[in-house]
């Protein structure tokens, strides 16, 4: 009696392995076609490696001041040069990229796992609830996206671990709405019906009918979100309200920069911002072809 | 047509109001004391209960948002304690600096985007076409403030062709008398041409850093509908009654994929917002975002507070007006109304 259902769900699981495995193949063909993905894929894999490896490699310290050495050009000792105490431009640069990285993913889950819950939430509920939730999603898309950011980081105490919070805050409308959309569709199509009719509860349904036919809509909203999120972090950090001075974040580096501007110091700050160009550019690029790819509808949100 | 308008309205009131509540609640209701910071950590207890009771801070919730918001619609907007004067006066003074900035911004913008647009898809030339496709992703990944620091470094520090971050004039120029509050209007309602070409140099960095954003974004929609339109049928039928290909794309194509720009209106005005706030540090614009900033670093809560709502209740209008307008231009969104 056993052995029936095991057995299926070992034939499915290997089926879906083979599919990920086909999926993937076909990802990558579909990469090494497109000049501009591809270059998207290799720019964004280059900061990832920095991110990761840069500063394991490049025996920098990101914060070892040496005020013998300020102000250098670039060169190649200091491939991006240093600042104005002497830190190592490149170190910080690493460290930077790490930064950003990390909290746009960190965004994005957050972001796609509150959201997604909310407008799956809302759209199966409907109803006043439905009501209730949207009307909340609409209050947070009354602002435009970065106030609320820095509303955040006002209230509850600049620092970067706040403007993550805001930033992830100002994701879950775009999240939750593009999310009931695509439950209130995929709730209309027959399998669901076919699903009640043998008798499935609506939970059930929910989970395994419907919450994976948002898997598209996520990534998508999500590659979008990703750049979105390290351009919000750094323009926090830029302004005082994300990551605070010594900590080597890209937006609080252009700040350095900026102060450097009339001396000549030209390297402080372009350095780091041609990081959040590559990453933001690269991940638009990616999230615009899977748009292509995948076409769904709905507004998506943008800094 | 009335009902939808109607409901957009409805719509729009329940979200500022809802929006006012979450503004409230994330500035009130996060730790720190607003009184505190206005008497700094050396006061006596009688004198915080004094700056408390004056601030309203110790009174019930529901009080305190009442004030807040009937204070916000009948122009009270509180006293800013960090520069001690009234925040309607403080950003009756700014407000101008920032419209002059935006206004320039989204002229330009919209503009510059309408010619390359047109290049990108009127001879349909491949290189043409796709370079200005790369401009428009580099313009949407480029960060306001550092394109601003960059347009610095190149044309201020190392051409020397354009004036530094000094704000909107040389400082050895008087501003212009006041009328709109608009360097480059006033100048030129008096007469003052000198300062009209400082106002002008002045504004030429950081107009570009702002409006760069927004010319990527309006290229990219222009360029997509001019691309849709081109292929319809009623061009074919244009081009067949013997109209010229310039005549039928500026007469028949350029009004069409203008429509789908207009609900680009919010999006374009949120980037404006929160791009003037990042722009204007870097070049010491005297705006209404350069002012946000200090308030937040000098924990000035009424400037804050009076910003953010304000910036909701704009951004909202503007989505608003424009979803309502969409509807008067384009009679097939009155007929067919989406599901959801």
């Amino acid at each position: 009696m056993e052995a029936g259902p095991i057995a299926a769900t070992q034939v499915q699981r290997t089926r879906v392995l083979a599919d990920w495995a086909r999926a993937t193949v076909r990802a990558a063909r579909f990469v090494l076609h497109d000049p501009a993905l591809l270059t998207a894929t290799v720019v964004l894999g280059l900061l990832l490696f920095l991110a990761i490896v840069g500063n394991v490699l490049w025996h920098e310290d990101p914060n070892a001041v040496d005020l013998n050495q300020t102000l250098q050009p670039p060169s190649a000792e200091h491939p991006m040069g240093t600042d104005s105490i002497g830190r190592d431009v490149f170190a910080r640069f690493n460290e930077g990229a790490q930064i950003s990285l990390t909290i746009g993913a960190i965004v994005v889950v957050l972001g796609a796992l509150i959201g997604g819950a909310v407008g799956v939430i809302a759209g199966a509920l409907g109803g006043w609830a439905d009501n209730a939730f949207m009307r909340t999603m609409d209050s947070l898309l009354a602002f435009p996206p970065l106030i609320l950011a820095m509303a955040v980081t006002v209230g509850f105490g600049v620092g970067l671990k706040t403007a993550t919070i805001g930033v992830i805050l100002t994701t879950i409308p775009y999240y939750a709405r593009l999310c009931r959309s695509d439950v209130l569709r995929v709730r209309s199509l027959s399998f669901v019906e076919a699903a009640t009719a043998l008798g499935a509860r609506r939970g059930w349904i929910m989970l395994r009918h419907i919450v994976p036919h948002l898997t598209s809509t996520l990534l998508i909203q999500s590659a979008a979100v990703f750049g979105y999120a390290v351009l919000a972090i750094a323009a926090l950090g830029f302004v005082g309200l994300g990551a605070q001075i010594p900590t080597p974040e890209w937006g609080t580096m252009i700040t350095e920069g900026l102060d450097n501007v009339l001396t000549g110091g030209w390297w402080i700050g372009v350095f780091p911002g041609i990081g959040l160009l590559l990453a933001v550019t690269a991940t638009s690029i990616i999230a615009d072809r899977a748009r292509d790819i995948f076409d769904p509808r709905g507004a998506y949100l943008r800094f | 047509m009335t009902r939808v308008v109607l409901n957009r309205l409805v719509g729009a009131a329940v979200a500022v109001f809802g929006a006012s509540l979450i503004a409230f609640l994330i500035l009130r209701l996060g730790p720190g004391d607003p009184a505190r910071l206005v008497v700094g950590p050396l006061a006596t207890p009688a004198q915080l209960k004094a700056v408390r009771e004056q601030m309203g801070v110790d009174e019930p919730l529901w009080t305190q948002y009442w004030k807040y918001i009937s204070g916000f619609f009948t122009g009270d907007w509180g006293y800013s304690f960090g520069s001690g004067q009234d925040v309607t006066t403080l950003m009756q003074d700014r407000i101008p600096a920032s419209l002059e900035l935006g206004l320039y911004a989204f002229l330009g913008a919209f503009v510059f985007a309408v010619v390359f647009a047109l290049v990108a898809t009127y001879r349909r030339r491949p290189v043409v076409d796709g370079s200005v496709r790369t401009l428009t992703f580099l313009g949407l990944g480029t960060p306001p403030f550092w394109l601003g620091l960059l347009l610095l470094l190149v044309f201020s520090v190392e051409l020397g062709w354009l004036p530094g971050p000094e704000g909107r004039l040389s400082p050895d120029l008087e501003p212009p008398p006041h009328h709109t509050g608009l360097y480059t209007v006033d100048a030129l309602v008096a007469g003052q041409w000198a300062t009209f070409w400082d106002a002008g140099k002045h504004l030429i960095l950081p107009v570009f850093a702002l409006g760069f954003a927004a010319f990527a974004y309006f290229v990219r929609l222009l360029r997509a509908n001019l691309l849709d339109i081109s292929r319809e049928p009623f061009l074919v039928v244009v081009r067949s009654k013997g109209l010229s290909r310039w005549a039928s794309f500026q007469r028949h194509a350029l009004p069409n994929a203008f429509l789908p720009t207009l609900t680009a209106a919010g999006l374009i005005f949120a980037q404006l917002i929160a791009g003037s706030v990042l722009v204007e540090k870097v070049f010491n614009w005297p705006g209404v975002g350069q002012l946000v900033v200090d308030s937040i670093l000098r924990k000035d809560f009424a400037v804050v507070e009076t910003f953010i709502l304000l910036s909701a209740f704009a951004y909202v209008i503007v989505n608003t007006v424009v979803d309502v307008l969409y509807g008067v231009v384009d009679p097939r969104v009155r007929a067919w109304s989406p599901p959801v």
